[in-house]
């Protein structure tokens, strides 16, 4: 089960960069670089998940050394991480209008005025 | 000195507030919004000045538990700031560069509009930095990272109507992105080992956890470090936004982003993991900073921007550090870090006269230029103070560092290693070809003659000669005095990178490192062979040079033979030898310089060229390569 | 009090000013009269470079147009102060005026500031030709330097055998090491290493057939095309100190063991070894090669020097 989220977490960050390295139309390379961020945030979440355990919710009184739930830490982190990924795509569409304008094109390959 | 505990997060949110405050208050008046930018550098700055006397002098490492959120039984909940000599160093230069930077920043910028989203912006970044060196928890490593690279790419592109800015805030957008993704799977495998993110923790478990996770994780966070400092083969990012960016975000981009991945990878082989002793990891960090060293010097060398070029060299000096960082020694570290602040220092230099000339003239196109240092005396000055810092000539600070830095790496060398032998001649041949680089920019921008087109062009002002003048003085300081600043400076820091167990003592309690397995360092003050003494060799020069002076005035039966040339029209006498035929104007320009070394290295260059292609998915191919790469050597040899 | 004074007798006595020009000045001398007789001519008399200096002094001095006055009049002077500091760093056999733990990088390094200030002096007088001399000088010294370092290395090494480091810098250590196991020349590993040496020390100085910086038939002294009077001189005394100040460092190097322990006796076979390093590394050369172009002084050494270089490093990093 949990192998599982392991390996599907892999498989997106392999399929982003594999989008980013491949693909030559801005947005798409915008969007691989949304799929790694994807997949980090299911293998950041994974970790912190165990079988059986219940949702980190307590009162200080009811917690005891018999409570089992899943580790709250990697789902703040995971937020932190979601919130940074959609600043990032934000940023990264922004930036893609304005070289839309300022170039004209949308092909990766054209936008290279600064090169060697 | 109990109130001192709160310094290190006092600083980095006084920037932090500042931002904010900024973006409030300065929309309604300039004063204002200067005033604010001024007023939280100088906080920040003069309370991290504050923490020299308990941190480096006294040796102390100051632990700040946010919400006082202490480590119960050997865990630590909370998030922490921790400083020691490392840190502080570290935010010593991060503090002074912003400080030096913003000054700039208000003339510089002047003309520009909407500079209240410049300032916030500016100040997010510049905490960020400061967050990031002080900072004792990984995550918030992370956290300051993307903060970092979003007001990075963000300022990078804020002139969006030059040519090449948005294109290159892009790529560093997209392949910074997955440098910092990089760093954030280190920390969750990290995590997913040892349960816990404080840096003291991880420190005292890790060595006792070396499994495939964490040796990967090490690999990831490695190559994330690794492009936050540009390292080969992330090169083309730093060129393409330093080429772009305004010349006062040039400056914190390669004197004080570039530090953070330096900062990041000390902290990173030194501390965490504790593997500097091993062949494996000497190798792996001393080849990769020898390799950054030398490709992208002879990258400068074919440059015709002036901004790209001196980021290629930025990269090139930030490959020094790292080279001699994985030497692995007292020395090797404390060198790296001496020449870290260096670099710093006499690159932000460079850069802000890279940034008045642009102010002045409008251009950074080395082969359009030339003749400048009859209209702007004062920047070629500042400039060629620059130039010889970097290039290492004495007595400026860049000859003291890289004397370090030689003894460092034939310290290593001397048993036997061909490895370090290559590595130092390495830095040797990039020394000179440095040299050679800036020679080029002195004679195509400053000298020569002056092309018509920029007869009128007018010092820059008051407010731009200042920082620059400041950033010269400090080359000139720390280059004159090296033993002092060894002993205050780089000693404890280098002292503190290697010693772990204060470190993880400092944070958990003491006995915790011990009880974890960590022995205390021994590390003795590296020994230095010879030093150094700049004063009395000062000292020699000047008298020479005073007595040739004598000579050359007492020897000359007519001083008023010495004839100047009126400014305009005149005697013929005056113009440039042309064989014999009328004078024209002719200027010598940038890329017409050295051609015997280029025409034998074309093949090299030509292929160099067409490596550095500008289509941002080949630079993003680099950095998956260089990931896969790392990640697979750690598997193997770790 | 003392201590000045022999700071202001070392500076400009002995080794440095006055020494350094009138050993450089006789050297020049001697190789112009060498050259001359090579090719069956008979030649300018001995002094003819201190004639050549004293005239030029003479003479006005006229700041083009394009030259910017200050760095143009004043950089010559540094660079041949930055020449008279190196003389100072390089024993005289058995007598050292100053020594520290890393003369060889100080050495180095002082060797290049005088370049580079004379290639800043060229390059502040706005001629064309200058811009081309000091691009030429610049790629001479990327071409000779990573020789001289491999040879630097081969003789620290060498000469470091046991010491905590395992390898010296200090040119003091290494003549004392001479002094005790004969001089470096004359082990068998360290023969190659000379050799470079010997090859470097032309195009350091600027000689023919490695004077592509000057070339005065293609581009009419190069560097030089605009100076006059009084900083002229100065360039052309600091080209004689620099014959003085690696010839000396060549004997400090390689034949330190022949030193007899009294300084005047020293110093008169000192001037007799610069004498004949010059005859073998300058004088022959010039006699009987033409200029090379600029890119083939770079591969010549980038390939030929350094490899001797490298094979006298290598042999000697693995203790032989």
């Amino acid at each position: 089960m949990i192998a599982m989220n392991y390996m599907a977490s892999f498989a997106l960050i392999a399929l982003g960069i594999y989008c980013i390295v491949s693909k030559r139309n801005l947005f798409k390379i915008c969007i691989g670089s949304a799929l790694v961020d994807y997949g980090v945030n299911l293998l950041i979440v994974s970790v912190g998940f165990n079988p059986g355990g219940t949702a980190p919710i307590f009162t200080i009184t009811e917690l005891n050394r018999a409570s089992f739930f899943v580790d709250p830490i990697p789902q703040a982190l995971t937020l932190t991480s979601i919130v940074i990924g959609a600043c990032t795509t934000a940023m990264t569409l922004s930036l893609i209008m304005k070289i839309k304008e300022q170039y004209g094109t949308l092909d990766s390959g054209e936008i290279r005025r600064l090169r060697g | 000195m109990e109130f001192m505990i709160n310094f290190p997060i006092l600083a980095v949110i006084s920037l932090f507030l500042g931002a904010f405050v900024t973006s409030l208050a300065g929309r309604r008046s300039e004063t204002a919004r200067n005033a604010v930018v001024l007023i939280s550098m100088a906080t920040s700055l003069i309370l991290v000045l504050c923490l020299i006397k308990p941190v480096l002098i006294d040796g102390e490492i100051i632990t700040y538990w946010l919400g006082n959120w202490q480590p119960v039984e050997g865990w630590a909940f909370g998030i922490s700031l921790q400083v020691d000599a490392l840190s502080l160093f570290f935010a010593l230069i991060v503090t002074v560069a912003v400080f030096v930077s913003g000054v700039y920043s208000f003339s510089y910028m002047k003309h520009d509009d909407s500079l209240v989203n410049f300032y916030t912006l500016f100040l997010m970044l510049s905490g960020s930095v400061l967050g990031l060196v002080l900072s004792g928890d990984l995550f918030n490593i992370f956290v300051m990272i993307e903060i970092m690279t979003f007001t990075a790419v963000a300022l990078t592109a804020f002139r969006n109507n030059y040519e090449g800015a948005l294109e290159g805030a892009f790529k560093y957008l997209i392949v910074g992105a997955l440098g910092s993704t990089s760093v954030l799977v280190g920390v969750a495998m990290i995590y997913s080992q040892l349960h816990t993110l404080n840096l003291a923790q991880i420190a005292a478990l890790l060595p006792s956890h070396m499994n495939p996770v964490t040796v990967a994780a090490f690999g990831f966070l490695f190559v994330g470090f690794g492009t936050k400092a540009f390292l080969f083969p992330f090169q083309p990012l730093a060129a393409d936004a330093h080429a772009v960016a305004p010349a006062s975000i040039s400056l914190m981009i390669s004197g004080v982003l570039t530090k953070c991945g330096v900062y990041g990878i000390v902290r990173l082989c030194y501390a965490l993991y504790q593997n500097m002793d091993q062949p494996f990891v000497q190798y792996l960090v001393t080849g990769v900073g020898a390799v950054s060293m030398f490709i992208c010097v002879t990258m400068a060398f074919n440059q015709h921007n002036f901004k790209r070029l001196l980021a290629f060299h930025s990269i090139s000096q930030v490959g020094y550090v790292i080279t001699v960082a994985g030497m692995g020694t007292m020395l090797g570290l404390s060198a790296g870090l001496y020449h870290a602040m260096n670099h710093t220092i006499f690159k932000g230099l460079l850069f802000l006269t890279a940034g008045a000339v642009q102010h002045a003239t409008g251009t950074l196109d080395l082969d359009e230029m030339g003749g400048l240092s009859k209209k702007m005396p004062k920047t070629t000055i500042l400039f060629l103070i620059g130039a010889a810092s970097i290039s290492g000539l004495p007595p400026f600070n860049g000859f003291a560092s890289k004397w370090m830095i030689y003894q460092a790496a034939f310290e290593r060398a001397a048993d036997g290693n061909i490895f370090f032998l290559v590595a130092a001649v390495a830095a040797l041949i990039t020394s000179v070809l440095t040299l050679a680089s800036f020679i080029k920019v002195a004679q195509s921008v400053f000298f020569g003659q002056l092309p018509e087109s920029m007869k009128d062009v007018k010092e820059v002002d008051q407010g731009m000669c200042i920082p620059m003048w400041i950033m010269a003085a400090l080359c000139v300081i720390t280059g004159l005095f090296p033993a002092q600043i060894q002993q205050w400076l780089l000693v404890p820091a280098a002292k503190a990178a290697m010693n772990a167990a204060a470190y993880i003592d400092a944070a958990m309690g003491n006995g915790y490192a011990a009880a974890n397995g960590i022995a205390a360092s021994s590390a003795a003050a590296p020994a230095f062979i010879g030093s150094w003494n700049p004063v009395t060799w000062l000292l020699l020069l000047l008298s020479v040079t005073i007595a040739v002076c004598l000579v050359a005035v007492l020897g000359n039966p007519n001083p008023k033979t010495t004839e100047v040339a009126e400014e305009t029209e005149g005697d013929d006498k005056f113009e440039s030898f042309f064989s014999g035929e009328k004078a024209v104007f002719s200027q010598v320009g940038g890329s017409d310089l050295f051609w015997g070394f280029k025409h034998n290295w074309r093949k090299y260059f030509s292929f160099m060229h067409d490596w550095h292609s500008g289509v941002v998915n080949d630079y993003a191919l680099y950095g998956a390569a260089a990931i896969a790469v790392v990640l697979a050597l750690c598997v193997i040899f770790l | 009090m003392t201590q000045f004074l022999m700071t202001a007798f070392h500076v400009l006595v002995f080794p440095g000013a006055l020494f350094c020009v009138v050993i450089g000045i006789l050297l020049a001398g001697i190789d112009r009269k060498l050259v001359a007789r090579m090719q069956n001519r008979v030649g300018p008399p001995l002094l003819q470079p201190l004639y050549d200096v004293l005239k030029c002094w003479g003479k006005e001095t006229i700041v083009p147009r394009h030259a910017r006055r200050g760095l143009f009049l004043y950089a010559p002077l540094v660079g041949f102060a930055a020449l008279i500091t190196t003389a100072l760093f390089i024993p005289v056999l058995s007598y050292t005026a100053y020594s520290t733990g890393g003369d060889l990088v100080v050495i180095l390094y002082l060797l290049t500031l005088a370049s580079v200030t004379m290639m800043v002096g060229a390059a502040a007088s706005g001629s064309p030709f200058a811009g081309v001399g000091l691009s030429r000088e610049m790629v001479a010294m990327i071409s000779y330097e990573l020789p001289f370092v491999l040879v630097l290395l081969a003789v620290g090494k060498v000469a470091g055998e046991g010491s905590a480091l395992g390898c010296t810098f200090s040119l003091q250590t290494i003549v004392n090491w001479q002094a005790a196991n004969g001089s470096i020349l004359f082990h068998w590993s360290m023969i190659p290493a000379a050799i470079a040496m010997l090859m470097v020390i032309p195009c350091e100085i600027g000689m023919h057939p490695f004077d592509v910086a000057e070339a005065e038939t293609e581009i009419c002294e190069g560097m030089l095309a605009e100076y006059s009077g009084a900083p002229l001189a100065v360039f052309k005394l600091s080209h004689c100190v620099k014959m003085y100040v690696m010839t000396a460092l060549f004997c400090a190097m390689f034949l330190g063991g022949l030193s007899t322990g009294i300084v005047v006796l020293d110093v008169l076979l000192v001037i007799v070894l610069c004498t004949v390093v010059t005859f073998v590394s300058m004088t022959v050369p010039h006699a009987v090669c033409a200029r090379l172009k600029v890119e083939q002084v770079f591969k010549f050494y980038w390939t030929v020097v350094a490899g001797l270089a490298a094979i006298s490093a290598i042999l000697v990093w693995f203790g032989l």
